[in-house]
């Protein structure tokens, strides 16, 4: 019963990370059309920018914020200096069909996955090196009985809870948050509305990279840092959110816990080894039961 | 007054438009009339930058817009309500309306409350219906709010792409004569694209007949409505 | 007819002139180079699998390495349980390629763009984890260990004594060639012309009474073929296992096709010479100002990365595109 309740708790706290992950993913590919592989290597970056000031004996806290702004940055920086120029270019380019306008985003995304690992390999060398957790990471003891789950579990789910929270207020009651919307659901009639939709897209970009560090700097101190370790949360990531409907925040988040659960029982019931087959097998069903995810628009899959 | 002179817009190697001149005066609806293909369509996503023409110039209150962008269009005062009743479907009634107040609610935010306001007065269905997703709306209605997401910038020139499209006559009639009383009561100029050009001739001041991407005829509305001999050549009927 | 059979031997005489280059070659290049451009013709039919598959049909697959990882253990399970000899082995993986790409042409059809990108993504991930979870059958963290061998006694007869490496080109290189003729004439076949319809435009092919699904499955069958033989010349090397097969190794060869282009089967070529050499022309030409270790471990990365969105957003048809840029694009 204990091992099931600390599955439980380790999966939804893993979770939280995942939808974080997801919702970056989704973000991005609503406001801007791209599924953007290089995500968890903008999270690797800035963890590494943390991880940098810790050792300086900054704060948690400082490298904390730095980290997120400095993803928030990187998420700018990629709009501006490839995602632009490449939809500039898109209408006269040599390869326009249909199949290589979805494509092109894909393999630029890639690229700067491999400009970020590059990058942190330069500067910061490759050993892995740990990461530190703000708050405890062992068994909590309420009562001299040791909980199934730890403080930092309970930090993540927390941290994660606001985090959608503060979301989910800032596209239901802001002007920005219904620009954002308006641009992703129709561009054209957001643009005759006044919105300015390039400023929307950064925006995107901006928000996803915030969104995608903080996932970083949550799920390093369980994984070790190094310039590719996050490879496999963005792997997650992208099921979680096709398992949720890769048009929908909502979907993502729902999609995120379950596969953070999915990965939680896994470790505990049967090997760390198949994690990867199992992601893969859940993507296959949901991609040929239902590929527009639980909370996905049917249409939108086809784009 | 909006000037439009030789204007030639281009699809790949189409010309859709093939040097179009035009002056749509203050105050007046001008109606572009003309069968399908005609160019119509074409004609205001240009002029709103949402196509990029290949030569000519417009004008507006004289000053060159051409290669401005569609958000700095709306920003001088020019509302584009496209074909097909374009609202966005999955966001609310009260959604798409403030959506075209959006980029001037920090500056001028009574006046946005009070366009609002005043919109819900010319559309009650509207303000019924405001929590409702815009997708839930009949045709009618879902015209009303597209054309009120365009009034909330407070235009003074619009262009109204088949706005009877898919209606029911009475309907049409209705929409219509809204747009003609803003027009009488407020000073707005209206560019108004129809292929329903019995009721378009019978409201504008002023028509222009497109066809195959040039002017085919430019005459003062009444006198296009009574000729005979231009709706059997242009418009079959 | 006759000018079917013209292009048919414009096909052959490209082949035969590449089958001459490259012997050429092993003759004049240094053993470490030997090796060096036997890698780049196994990169090469690699290479190829992408242009038929997303340059010709417009299907993205960020997987080619999990597909070659399956020629590659399929080999070494022939070699090592059956005592298959190498030429057998190489027979085996391909049809064991062509089986996965079947049943990964099944879940694709269904998918397009970034679906289809993620999803060979994970399988690219997940195929070399199960070397790991099935120690016993595939070896584990290790591997199997497979090899060329040494040259046929004929082949020491009739050319003096051949080094390993240059064996290990000289046995690559008439799989390369056959890629290459295949590819030749796939890709100005009917069935080519039928592809490029899928890629450009999905709907007018449909109506046009093409089964896309069918076509799809089909193309991402063939491609796969490609990429097991190049899988299995890749371990052949000396080891298949899942170090050998990493995710980078599918992201490099795509690095490959787009810097070449991937439309093109030149570029194909130019591609895979560029990703092995590079590192290679970068140590020459940085020598100079002699980076730290740190820094020249990943400046390959770094420069190849680079190029590779230089290429998407400026020169998305690559380098070929560049140099037949006045011919009609096919």
């Amino acid at each position: 019963m204990d091992i099931f309740l600390s599955a439980i708790f380790a999966g939804t706290s893993r979770g939280a990370i995942y939808a974080l992950a997801a919702l970056g993913l989704v973000l991005v590919w609503r406001g801007a059309g791209v599924v953007n592989f290089a995500q968890m290597g903008q999270a690797m970056f800035s963890t590494y920018i943390a991880s940098t000031l810790i050792a300086q004996n900054y704060s948690y806290w400082i490298a904390f914020v730095v980290a997120l702004i400095s993803g928030g940055l990187l998420g700018a920086l990629v709009d501006l200096l490839v995602m632009r120029p490449l939809n500039r270019k898109k209408s006269s380019s040599a390869l326009d069909s249909p199949a290589m306008r979805s494509t092109i985003p894909v393999i630029a995304s890639l690229g700067i996955l491999g400009v970020l690992q590059a990058a942190a390999g330069m500067i910061w060398a490759a050993e892995e090196r740990g990461f530190p957790t703000p708050v405890n990471s062992l068994g909590l003891v309420i009562n001299g009985k040791i909980m199934p789950f730890t403080a930092f579990d309970l930090f993540v789910i927390g941290i994660v809870f606001v985090t959608l929270v503060a979301t989910t207020y800032f596209f239901k009651g802001t002007g920005m948050g219904l620009a954002m919307r308006a641009s992703a659901l129709n561009p054209e009639v957001a643009r005759l509305s006044g919105i300015r939709i390039g400023l929307v897209r950064t925006l995107s970009w901006v928000i996803s990279g915030v969104a995608s560090s903080l996932a970083g700097l949550l799920v390093t101190p369980s994984a070790n840092l190094s310039p590719y370790t996050l490879d496999l949360i963005l792997i997650i990531g992208f099921t979680a959110a096709v398992v949720g409907g890769l048009d929908s925040l909502l979907g993502s988040v729902i999609g995120g816990f379950a596969l953070g659960l999915l990965v939680s029982f896994v470790n505990v019931y049967d090997a760390p080894e198949d994690i990867f087959l199992a992601i893969l097998i859940v993507l296959i069903t949901v991609l040929i039961i239902r590929p527009q995810g639980i909370l996905g628009s049917k249409e939108v899959r086809r784009v | 007054m909006l000037e439009i002179k030789d204007l030639v817009t281009e699809y790949g190697s189409v010309k859709a438009l093939n040097g179009i001149s035009l002056v749509a005066h203050e105050g007046k609806i001008t109606t572009v009339i003309g069968a399908n293909g005609a160019g119509k369509s074409t004609l205001l996503r240009t002029i709103s930058a949402l196509e990029h023409p290949r030569s000519g110039s417009i004008t507006w209150k004289n000053k060159s817009i051409v290669g401005l962008s569609p958000e700095k269009i709306v920003r001088l005062g020019i509302a584009h309500v496209p074909e097909g009743h374009a609202v966005i479907s999955q966001l609310s009634v009260e959604e798409n309306i403030e959506m075209g107040a959006l980029f001037r609610m920090r500056s001028n935010k009574t006046d946005v409350l009070l366009a609002i306001q005043e919109i819900y007065q010319l559309f009650p269905r509207l303000e019924e219906r405001k929590k409702q997703l815009a997708g839930s709306l009949s045709g009618g209605e879902r015209q009303m709010l597209a054309i009120s997401r365009a009034l909330v910038s407070r235009p003074s020139l619009l262009l109204l792409d088949e706005p009877s499209l898919g209606l029911a006559p009475l309907v049409v009639e209705q929409i219509i004569q809204t747009v003609n009383d803003l027009c009488r009561n407020t000073g707005l100029t209206v560019l108004l694209v129809e292929q329903n050009a019995n009721t378009a001739l019978g409201v504008a001041d002023h028509g222009i007949l497109l066809s195959l991407g040039t002017v085919a005829a430019d005459l003062p509305a009444a006198q296009m409505k009574a000729d005979v001999a231009l709706r059997a050549a242009y418009l079959g009927y | 007819m006759s000018k079917a059979s013209s292009y048919g031997r414009k096909n052959l005489v490209i082949s035969i002139l590449f089958t001459a280059l490259v012997f050429f070659l092993s003759i004049k290049l240094d053993p470490y180079n030997q090796g060096q451009l036997s890698v780049a013709l196994m990169f090469f039919i690699g290479i190829l699998s992408i242009v038929l598959l997303t340059g010709a049909s417009g299907q993205i697959s960020l997987g080619q390495g999990a597909l070659m990882a399956v020629g590659g253990f399929a080999a070494a399970l022939g070699i090592l349980n059956l005592g298959l000899s190498i030429w057998l082995a190489i027979a085996l993986a391909v049809i064991a390629a062509l089986l996965a790409g079947l049943l990964l042409g099944i879940a694709a059809a269904r998918l397009s763009g970034p679906y289809l990108a993620g999803t060979t993504l994970v399988i690219a991930l997940a195929i070399p984890s199960l070397a790991t979870r099935f120690e016993s059958v595939f070896g584990g963290d290790v591997g199997l260990t497979i090899a060329f061998g040494n040259p046929p006694a004929w082949l020491t007869t009739l050319m003096g004594e051949v080094g390993y490496e240059q064996w290990q080109l000289l046995a690559t290189l008439p799989f390369a060639t056959l890629a290459l003729f295949l590819t030749l004439n796939i890709l100005g076949s009917r069935t080519g012309r039928s592809w490029r319809a899928l890629r450009d435009n999905e709907v007018a092919a449909s109506l046009a009474g093409m089964k896309i699904s069918e076509t799809k499955i089909f193309v991402f069958v063939i491609s796969s073929g490609f990429a097991g033989l190049a899988g299995v010349l890749y371990g052949l090397r000396g080891i298949v296992g899942p170090s050998v097969y990493p995710i980078s190794l599918s992201l490099l060869l795509l690095t490959g096709a787009v810097l070449g282009g991937i439309r093109s089967i030149l570029g194909a070529l130019i591609g895979a010479l560029l990703v092995v050499f590079l590192p290679d022309l970068i140590e020459w030409a940085s020598a100079s100002f002699s980076p730290s270790e740190q820094i020249a471990n990943y400046l390959p990365a770094m420069i190849s990365s680079l190029l590779l969105i230089l290429t998407v957003v400026l020169n998305p048809g690559g380098i070929a595109h560049g140099l037949h840029h006045k011919k009609r694009r096919h």
